[in-house]
Parts: C-alpha cells; sequence; structure tokens
C-alpha cells in the first residue's frame, strides 16, 4: 500500500511540478525582462558618465582647434593647409551641413547631439560663435578605447547572475508558498479517494462472494429476483470501484504486457456483466474469432468492461449488445440510445456524460481512451440518434 | 611657335577677363585697400554656406545698406557704401556665382 501510495503522491507531485514550472517560467520571463531593462539604463548611465568625463578633454580639443581655424581663416588662401593635431581628428561644416574640410575616420555625424559615440568613435560637436572658414560646426573625433565598456559589461554579468539566481530561490519559494494550499486540498481529496475506494474493497468482496455462494435452489423467485437485482448493484458498483481504484492506483503501475487472446477475455466478462444485462433484458450477440493483442491484463480488462458496461447501461431494455473479435480487431454494437454527432468527439473525454438520468462519473471511456492511446490501439466511433452505437478498436 | 603662344595667352586672357564678374567688379574694386579675397572671407565668416553668401550678396548689392554689410564701420565711414547694382538678375548671380568659385574655401584646404 505504501508502494501505491507514494506513486499516487508523485502523480500529484507531477501536476504541482508542472504547475511550478509554469509558473517559473512566467516568472523567469518577466524577472529576465525586467533585469534587462534595469541593465539598458545602467548601460545608458554608465555611457553618459563617460562621455561627461570626455566631454570636458574634447571641450580643451575644440578650444584650441578654433584658434588655428581662425588662424587659417585669416591667412586663407596663401596658407591653405588644415591644422591637424595626433591626439583626435577634426571636421568642419558650413550651416547647410555641408562638409568643408573632414580629417574623420567616422564620417556619419549627428548635429543634434553635442557628444556621442558611435562605432567606437567619440564625437564632440561644437557650434562656433564665428564662422572661420565658413565653419559653424567643428566636430572632434577621438576613438574609444573600450574599457569602460569592458569594464560595464562585467559588472552587468556579475549582478545580473547574482540578481537572477537570487530571484529564482525568492520564486521557488513564492511558487511554493502560493501552491501550499492547493497541493493540501488535492493530498486531502486523494486520500479520501483512497481510503474510499479501499474501505469498498472489503464489503463488496463479501456481497459478490456471498451471492455466488448463495443457493438459489431453495430460494422462491421472488427472492431470486431479488438477489440478481442486488447481484447487478454489486457489480455495477464493483465496475466503479474498479475504475477508481485504476484511476486512484493502478494507472502508474509499471505494465505487465502479456498475450491475451480477446476471444476468451470476453467471454469472461460477458459472463461476468450478464446479471446487469439480464437486469435489463439485454441479450448478447457474440461473433468470437481468435484476436490476440500484446498488452496489460488489467488494462484492457478496464477497456472491455468499461465499453460493456456503457453498453448495458445506455442500451434500451429488450435491446441487444454485439460483440465482434476478429484478428485485430474488437467491435461492440448496441441498441441504445445512441450519440448526438456532433457530441461524438467529446464522448472520450473525462467526466462527460450524455445522459445525466444514469450514475457514474464520466471515467469510464476517458480511461478506454487513455489506454487505448498508450497502446496505439485506434478508436472508431459511428452512432446514430435513437438507434445505436457502434466502437471499434484497431490495432 | 612663339607667336602662337602669344596670341593663345592674349585670346585666353581676353576671355578671362571677358566675365561680368571682372568687368563689372573687380574694377571699382581695385581701388579699395580690402581686397575682394578679405571681403569674401568677411562675408564667409558671417554668413558661413555657399547658399547664404549669395544670398545676402545678391541683396546687399541690389540694396546696400550699413546693416547688411559685413565691413566694419571704420571702412564705411571712411569709403561709404556702394551704389545699388544696376545689373539684372540673371548677371548679378553669375557674376557671385563667379566670385564665389574664385574664393572659395570648400575644395581648396588640403
Amino acid at each position: 500500500m505504501s508502494a501505491s501510495k507514494n506513486k499516487v503522491t508523485n502523480s500529484i507531485l507531477k501536476s504541482e511540478k508542472k504547475s511550478l514550472y509554469r509558473f517559473l517560467t512566467l516568472y523567469i520571463t518577466m524577472i529576465t525582462f525586467l533585469m534587462l531593462v534595469l541593465g539598458f539604463y545602467y548601460f545608458d548611465t554608465q555611457k553618459q558618465i563617460m562621455l561627461a568625463q570626455q566631454r570636458a578633454t574634447l571641450s580643451k580639443y575644440a578650444y584650441e582647434q578654433t584658434k588655428k581655424l581662425k588662424t587659417l581663416h585669416h591667412y586663407f588662401p596663401e596658407s591653405n593647409t588644415y591644422p591637424r593635431d595626433k591626439r583626435f581628428k577634426s571636421a568642419i561644416y558650413d550651416t547647410d551641413y555641408v562638409e568643408i574640410f573632414s580629417l574623420l575616420k567616422h564620417k556619419h555625424i549627428n548635429f543634434d547631439k553635442d557628444i556621442y559615440i558611435e562605432d567606437s568613435y567619440i564625437h564632440f560637436v561644437k557650434i562656433l560663435d564665428n564662422y572661420y572658414l565658413g565653419a559653424k560646426y567643428l566636430i572632434i573625433e577621438i576613438q574609444d578605447d573600450g574599457k569602460w565598456l569592458k569594464a560595464i559589461y562585467k559588472k552587468m554579468t556579475i549582478y545580473s547572475l547574482i540578481a537572477f539566481i537570487l530571484f529564482l530561490f525568492l520564486g521557488i519559494f513564492l511558487a511554493k508558498l502560493f501552491i501550499k494550499p492547493m497541493r493540501d486540498s488535492i493530498l486531502l481529496l486523494d486520500r479520501f479517494i483512497k481510503d474510499t475506494t479501499h474501505e469498498l474493497n472489503t464489503p463488496l468482496s463479501t456481497i459478490l462472494a456471498n451471492i455466488e455462494m448463495m443457493d438459489r435452489d431453495v430460494m422462491s423467485p421472488k427472492n431470486i429476483k431479488k438477489l440478481d437485482r442486488i447481484n447487478s448493484a454489486a457489480r455495477s458498483v464493483s465496475v466503479l470501484y474498479k475504475d477508481l481504484t485504476y484511476i486512484t492506483l493502478e494507472q502508474n503501475k509499471i505494465n505487465k504486457d502479456e498475450e491475451i487472446n480477446l476471444k476468451e477475455l470476453t467471454k469472461q466478462r460477458v459472463e461476468y456483466f450478464d446479471v446487469l444485462a439480464n437486469a435489463k433484458k439485454i441479450e448478447f450477440k457474440l461473433d468470437l474469432d481468435d484476436s490476440i493483442l500484446y498488452i496489460d491484463r488489467v488494462k484492457i480488462t478496464r477497456v472491455i468492461d468499461n465499453l460493456i458496461s456503457n453498453a448495458i447501461k445506455y442500451n434500451k431494455r429488450g435491446g441487444y449488445i454485439k460483440i465482434t473479435t476478429q484478428k485485430n480487431l474488437f467491435s461492440i454494437e448496441d441498441s441504445g440510445i445512441g450519440i448526438a454527432k456532433d457530441q461524438l468527439p467529446y464522448m472520450f473525454d473525462r467526466y462527460m456524460r450524455f445522459n445525466s438520468s444514469e450514475g457514474g462519473f464520466g471515467i469510464g471511456l476517458s480511461i478506454v481512451k487513455n489506454i487505448t492511446k498508450e497502446y496505439g490501439i485506434e478508436i472508431q466511433t459511428t452512432s446514430t440518434l435513437g438507434e445505436g452505437t457502434r466502437i471499434d478498436l484497431k490495432w | 611657335m612663339v607667336k602662337k603662344i602669344i596670341i593663345y595667352a592674349l585670346i585666353t586672357i581676353n576671355i578671362y577677363s571677358s566675365n561680368i564678374f571682372d568687368q563689372k567688379c573687380v574694377p571699382c574694386h581695385k581701388e579699395l585697400p580690402t581686397s575682394l579675397q578679405q571681403m569674401f572671407m568677411q562675408y564667409l565668416q558671417l554668413y558661413s554656406s555657399e547658399k547664404n553668401v549669395k544670398y545676402i550678396l545678391k541683396y546687399y548689392l541690389k540694396h546696400p545698406s550699413k546693416e547688411l554689410s559685413a565691413m566694419s564701420d571704420l571702412f564705411i565711414d571712411v569709403y561709404g557704401i556702394k551704389e545699388p547694382s544696376k545689373l539684372s538678375d540673371e548677371e548679378l548671380k553669375k557674376a557671385i556665382d563667379i566670385y564665389w568659385d574664385r574664393y572659395k574655401v570648400i575644395g581648396n584646404l588640403k
């Protein structure tokens, strides 16, 4: 029991982990986005600080260059050599942004900014008071060594990593905090279902065993009828019990696949459901050939039981159930109420019930769907409202 | 051969001196102490671009005034303001274009 209990808990933990991963993915995406925005602003601020530091030097260069331009202006055209300096490159532009002379390496100028960095070149744009040589704009250019950039990237990487790890732990802590009430409720419900299911087993087995042991020969026909009703009801509960057991305890167990002849198994299960069918005067029509399937016995039994149980449950009184087994085919056809065409795609969904007058949780066909999907068995359903339903399993 | 060179030189000088700038502007400015080159640099220092300089020169030549002149007050007090030009717009444009091309800075720095 404890091994099974662990499996169920593991199953819950799986869904909890899924929720946790989803939350964390969303959380990390948001945190990453936030850090990117902060990183961008930090980078921009650092860039502005670096440019502010460069501004003083470049202003000095611009002042010196202006003086040289003034001299050249007065001696032009006798002297026509543009003043050069090893420390920087420069250029002059007129009021219409036409280049008068340029020594710049990076030719693209942004006249709207007084200082900026572009493609590793820092440009300082000085507006001249006197247009020497017709120049309104004096551009001073120096090459950026990129040291500040490397230092920023290093800092940003370290801080981002630390912040990311901190936020990740905070995220996990928060997620667990939020999930805890939900987890407690799920565990409580799970424990309740498991306990209830377990407690059903003993009385149900006792009822079914005692019904089998009762001597019908000494009973009056009236009592036999009553006994059959008790038997029928007990077997319905038994099917429900097995479905619940399967869902809560057994579906995560490791499969014990073996070769199973559906012809034999169908016979056994029809015999089991005979009492239920008789109660509604439903006739079984069997056309059984050998049909071998390599599958877990518990699982294929759940498939057949649920298909037969459903066929009985939604059948007309005095109707029939035709079961055919052939090589690679199991087919069950009833003369029941049928299902509307638009509802057919949903009939294998969990908790889906098309007729509220009949009992059940709507989990039977969901189990069928899960098991057939696991084994790659194809389900084909045809149904006519008021005439009946046919379900074919092919593999 | 020498004759040919002399004739060619004379023809060239004739063509060169036959443009409207040399005919209508240069003779009067020869008498002033400030050269056309110096005046050009004064205008360039004040108005910067080709478009601005040409526009203001044309306007000044048609409507000369102390306020528009790029020359110093002392210069104007001594030599006065010129008479409004009698050249047509087309002739003025041609003369100013020649003036710009002859003394411009763009393309003449190295």
